[in-house]
């Protein structure tokens, strides 16, 4: 009978489809009970303690007034209108002409490539999401139903939204890049504007559903709607680490195979349509920059937002909710509006293109800003009435009266308190000045890269050196404006409770991701444009349009390679911004973790008093033994898991370029008369992935569950401090030196200290190979690290603090179960890490190739 | 199956192969296992030229191969003094291959000589291969080298024009694309025929180290014999190269591991 079981539960076909209808049958169940089941206020007091529970409740609710709930309504038409906004475009893309069958043959390869890697990808999750979505359910610590199913349905949603995002850009930018391609031979504005709009899908979907979510989430569940946003968040969270890592591995070792059987082996040029990792390499671009960057912003933004309405609750009441949505939908209306002003002409080149690209972040910053004013004047008012019934947020002004706010906060309105208007402005800021930081310190206009350059002329060695000095520089100055704006944030809260500045800085974050649009558009046009060049480098017949019009393939030819240029940009950019928001959006989780410590569960965390906090709070201090080991401990982690990438890269690559060997072998395939298997290189890189997900997945997950069990909450509290810190100077250094080795090569290659093939360009070629899978692998997957470690003490809190082995208080039983979860938990990591650390059987035989 | 016969540059070689000018280039470079990979330049010699030296060496067209058995790749006639001895009318067409095996065939043309005064790069190919720096223009360059009155001379040679862009002016300016080693021992060498204007040329490596970057060719390739005999193999415009000849222009930039 078990057997029979075991055989029918492994069978692949019925899995998928039994783990797709237990998903489906969450997903209902967790719309349809609010619609059907009303918990009774008596059962609620039975068994949870707190106040009665009723879905849709603030419907009902006297605190709320008819506008505000017709302004939530608003919220969800405008994040309905931005899911249209994305399927216009969709559409607009689609009806663009798509080139000749060569091209589209090249494209259709690079479009199943990804969708086999999405497909397996979804296989290996689903398992992984159905055990977790299961975990939540019986681990919350609340008896009523309604949250267990609010964190676990939630989490399936956020999951399932973060997922969508990264599949639907990455099936829109294989789509878009043939367009791009098709309308480069005739009109630059026209390929620029569909590469554009390609991403801006990406960028409305992630904005759309991002604030469809949290919406739906509070009006269902109103003030107690912290464990489902903590699962909602929590799901997007780790499908894009997944994304994120998977894709990060898939594109380095599509690329780091593809250079090395290709350009460096065979010294044939990238594209070369007879080299068999060509397409796994176009592939790896979607996979790792559309569908990978897009989850990891969308997780940024629902965290945000997450954070903005966990803390705006226990602060200020449900004011403090309703804001942070009403800014997301001001956002959304400021993307649509910006992001369709993003035009070029048919005669642009680069530079107004670039200029067109940065015109439509600048008037959505605008429009964002006068919005959070005028939002901020006509619905920030704290009057007694209000404060009768929301008494918390009294701590929240000088002697708990409004009035007594200088005028700055006032902006000389009577009540009001634009604190929330002047961070989310600060968070604008924030984002403006992150993209200027990570430009300056990767873009070959300026001092550090040209400085890199130099270093080139003196060799490999001088190269690399440079470029450690550059990336650690730029981690000083990422570190300093983020700091810069949390102190700036803390300065308009000072006086006030921790938990109220944790709010500000959290409307920091929402602030900085007003414009999520126009950031996932800027950073998904790198991609597509990247795409498009390849496929007109593979795709398009020189000779028949020489023949149809003179000159044409050259200009061609050249859009392409500009708007690549332009694409290349505005990726680096956005880079800033996404590491920005994880520190962001973990220094706002940070104190919710403070918060359910103080209380001592997640559910009585609206009842927390501002002395709990404090005291609780004062306690993480690193002369505390057991806080500054987990400070240590938590300092490593990123180190760990970026080994594990770099590694899984190493392995990965090789076994790509055995594959690449053997075709090379084939005379045919060589002389160009015959196409490669393609699909063989996609499949390694696809499976190779996916295997190469787990180790890293494990730690992320495991590593704070193993703390927190075994060393107890402070230490964890340490070690989340730790992991912040070092995990997000690490982000910047590997993301900004990788930057500046890959456009110091470009500096050299546009004619600088010797040009293309000089010394100095061999030793620049080396920094970039260099630089490749920190900037493309490592450093991007430290961010969703970051927020899934956080996410997961935050979840696994209340649970910790019954079971913590080191607790003398608690019985020798639950300490007993905590030892055995935390050794279970050490066991799989330390498995992880042998994994991760293993030759294969590839690499163990390719030695003794070598040695023969 | 047909021979062909083949006068490679590195190193001075008379090749009779069955591959054609394409495949030869392909072959050169990368060898019939794709184990290996190289820059190759060579001549086709005209078919005439080819039938003669055959039968002057006894060899017949199937160049010791029987019926059922592969062509011949290379069969190596010769490996010494070879340009000297191969009549400038017999040099049909010139090819140069990228590492990769891709084959780009220039044809001679007439020569219009540029007697603005300037400096000139030449990289020599055989019988010697030194890279000089000098204020005569091709052809006189190519004159003054197999003048057999001077003391040095030589009797045939291959070379080419390298791009000095603004240093051509003047040895002072920037050297921002151009990837040569030594570029401040180039600048003394035109320093010293600058102040000394009766010298004409000067040695500015010895030998050639590496494969020749082919983007930094300026005008094409050039064969002197003695008794003023003077051929030119004009490169094409970066026009034709970015569109006619794109897979080889882009196979050529993006060598040395770009």
């Amino acid at each position: 009978m078990r057997s029979a079981l075991l055989k029918l539960f492994r069978n692949r076909k019925f899995s998928n489809y039994y783990l797709g209808s237990f998903a489906v049958l969450f997903v209902a169940a967790f719309f349809a009970k609010p619609l059907f089941g009303q918990a009774t206020g008596e059962a609620a007091h039975a068994t949870g303690g707190h106040a009665a529970f009723k879905y849709f409740s603030l419907f009902s609710d006297p605190k709320y007034t008819p506008l505000e709930i017709y302004s939530l309504l608003a919220v969800l038409f405008v994040a309905v209108l931005g899911l249209l906004y994305a399927l216009m475009l969709a559409k607009q893309v689609k009806a663009a002409d798509q080139g000749t069958k060569r091209m589209q043959d090249i494209a259709a390869a690079v479009r199943e490539g990804a969708d086999a890697y999405m497909t397996a990808q979804r296989g290996k999750i689903i398992p992984l999401i159905a055990i977790i979505t299961m975990v939540l359910y019986f681990t919350t610590q609340s008896e009523e139903s309604a949250f267990k199913l609010g964190r676990a349905g939630a989490f399936l949603v956020g999951s399932f939204f973060s997922w969508l995002v990264g599949f639907v850009g990455m099936r829109l930018a294989t789509m878009g890049n043939l367009r791009v391609a098709a309308a480069a031979r005739s009109s630059y504005g026209e390929a620029m504007q569909l590469g554009y709009r390609t991403g801006t899908v990406t960028g409305m979907l992630t904005d759309g559903l991002g604030l469809l979510g949290g919406t739906l989430i509070f009006i269902a569940y109103g003030e107690q709607a912290y464990e489902a946003l903590l699962g909602f968040g929590f799901g997007g969270t780790l499908l894009a680490l997944f994304m994120r890592v998977g894709g990060g591995i898939y594109t380095k070792a599509a690329d780091v195979g593809a250079d090395l059987v290709g350009k460096i082996e065979k010294n044939i040029p990238e594209d070369d349509p007879r080299n068999a990792a060509t397409i796994a390499d176009n592939v790896g671009d979607n996979v790792g920059d559309c569908a990978g960057m897009a989850a990891d912003i969308f997780e940024s933004y629902e965290v945000t937002i997450v954070a903005a309405m966990i803390l705006g609750l226990a602060s200020f009441g449900h004011k403090g909710v309703i804001f942070p949505l009403l800014v997301r939908g001001i956002g959304v209306l400021g993307s649509i509006i910006s992001t369709y002003t993003v035009k070029a002409g048919p005669n642009d080149n680069s530079d107004s293109a670039l200029k067109s690209v940065h015109n439509g972040f600048w008037i959505g910053s605008i429009i964002s800003v006068v919005g959070f004013i005028a939002l901020g004047i006509s619905y920030l008012k704290f009057d007694a009435a209000y404060l009768a019934l929301n008494p918390m947020a009294k701590a929240g002004f000088p002697n708990g009266d409004p009035t007594q706010l200088p005028v700055w906060a006032t902006f000389g309105i009577a009540n009001a308190d634009m604190r929330p208007v002047i961070t989310c402005f600060i968070g604008v800021v924030l984002a403006i000045a992150l993209n200027k930081v990570t430009s300056y310190f990767t873009h070959t206009t300026h001092a550090p890269v040209k400085s890199l350059a130099k270093a080139c002329q003196t060799g490999h060695a001088t190269n690399i050196i440079q470029g450690f000095a550059v990336g650690y520089e730029s981690t000083v100055a990422t570190v300093v404006v983020i700091a810069g704006a949390i102190l700036l944030s803390y300065l308009c809260y000072m006086g006030t409770p921790p938990l109220f500045v944790a709010y500000g800085v959290a409307m920091t974050g929402i602030g900085m991701l007003t414009l999520t649009g126009n950031t996932i558009s800027m950073d998904v046009f790198g991609p597509v444009a990247d795409n498009a060049n390849g496929i007109g480098e593979m795709g398009y017949d020189p000779e028949e349009m020489e023949k149809n019009e003179k000159g044409s393939y050259k200009r061609a030819r050249q859009i392409l390679s500009d708007l690549d240029a332009v694409g290349n940009t505005t990726k680096a950019e956005t880079k800033g911004i996404a590491i920005g928001s994880a520190v962001i959006a973990a220094v706002s989780l940070f104190a919710s973790f403070i918060a359910v410590i103080a209380v001592g569960s997640e559910d009585k965390i609206s009842q927390m008093t501002t002395e709990q906090y404090l005291a609780e709070a004062g306690k993480l201090t690193v002369a505390h033994p057991m806080v500054f080991i987990g400070f240590l401990l938590g300092g490593a982690v990123p180190f760990l898991f970026s080994s594990m990438l770099i590694r899984a890269v190493g392995r990965a690559a090789f076994l790509i370029v055995k594959e690449c060997r053997i075709q090379f072998r084939d005379a045919a395939i060589w002389a160009g008369t015959k196409k490669p298997d393609y699909g063989r290189v996609v499949d390694i890189c696809t499976k190779t992935a996916q295997k190469e997900l787990v180790g890293p997945a494990f730690l992320a997950i495991l590593t704070p569950i193993a703390v927190g069990f075994l060393l107890g909450t402070q230490a964890l509290g340490g070690f989340l401090a730790g992991m912040i810190l070092t995990g997000q100077l690490l982000a910047v250094f590997m993301a900004n030196a990788g930057g500046a080795w890959d456009n110091a090569k470009k500096f050299i290659e546009d004619g600088n200290y010797g040009g293309k093939g000089s010394e100095a360009h061999k030793a620049a070629v080396t920094g970039d190979t260099v630089g490749d899978p920190l900037k493309d692998t490592a450093g991007p997957a430290v961010n969703p690290l970051i927020k899934v470690m956080n996410m997961v003490s935050l979840i696994t809190l209340g649970v910790v603090m019954k079971y913590t082995v080191i607790d003398d208080k608690l019985p020798t039983q639950s300490r007993v179960i905590g030892l055995l979860v935390g050794l279970i938990c050490l066991v799989v990591i330390g498995w992880a890490v042998w994994q991760s650390k293993r030759e294969s059987k590839e690499l163990q035989e390719m030695e003794k190739q070598f040695e023969s | 199956m047909k021979p062909y016969l083949y006068l490679s540059l590195i190193p001075e070689s008379l090749i009779a192969s069955h591959l054609s000018p394409e495949e030869f280039g392909s072959y050169l470079s990368v060898g019939s296992q794709k184990r290996s990979r190289g820059q190759a330049m060579y001549f086709k010699l005209t078919d005439a030229y080819a039938e003669a030296t055959l039968k002057k060496l006894g060899m017949d067209a199937n160049l010791g191969r029987t019926v059922g058995e592969p062509p011949r790749r290379s069969a190596y006639l010769n490996i010494y003094r070879v340009l000297e001895q191969t009549p400038l009318e017999a040099l049909e067409s010139i090819h140069l291959t990228t590492d990769d095996g891709r084959v780009l065939t220039l044809k001679p043309s007439a020569y219009q000589q540029d007697l603005a005064p300037r400096f000139h790069l030449y990289q020599e190919f055989c019988p010697v291969s030194p890279r000089i720096v000098s204020t005569l223009e091709p052809k006189a360059f190519a004159q003054e080298i197999t003048d057999s009155t001077k003391a040095i001379s030589l009797p045939a040679l291959v070379f080419t024009e390298l791009k000095l862009e603004a240093m051509a002016e003047d040895p002072e300016a920037k050297a921002q694309n151009l990837p040569y080693t030594s570029i401040e021992h180039m600048r003394d060498c035109m320093r010293e025929l600058k102040a000394k204007p009766s010298k004409k040329m000067k040695t500015v490596v010895r030998n050639l180290h590496s494969d020749l970057l082919y983007r930094t060719l300026r005008g094409g390739f050039y064969v002197a014999t003695t008794g003023n005999g003077f051929r030119y193999f004009p490169m094409p415009s970066r026009e034709e190269l970015e569109s006619t000849f794109y897979p080889w222009w882009r196979s050529a930039l993006s060598s040395f591991g770009g």
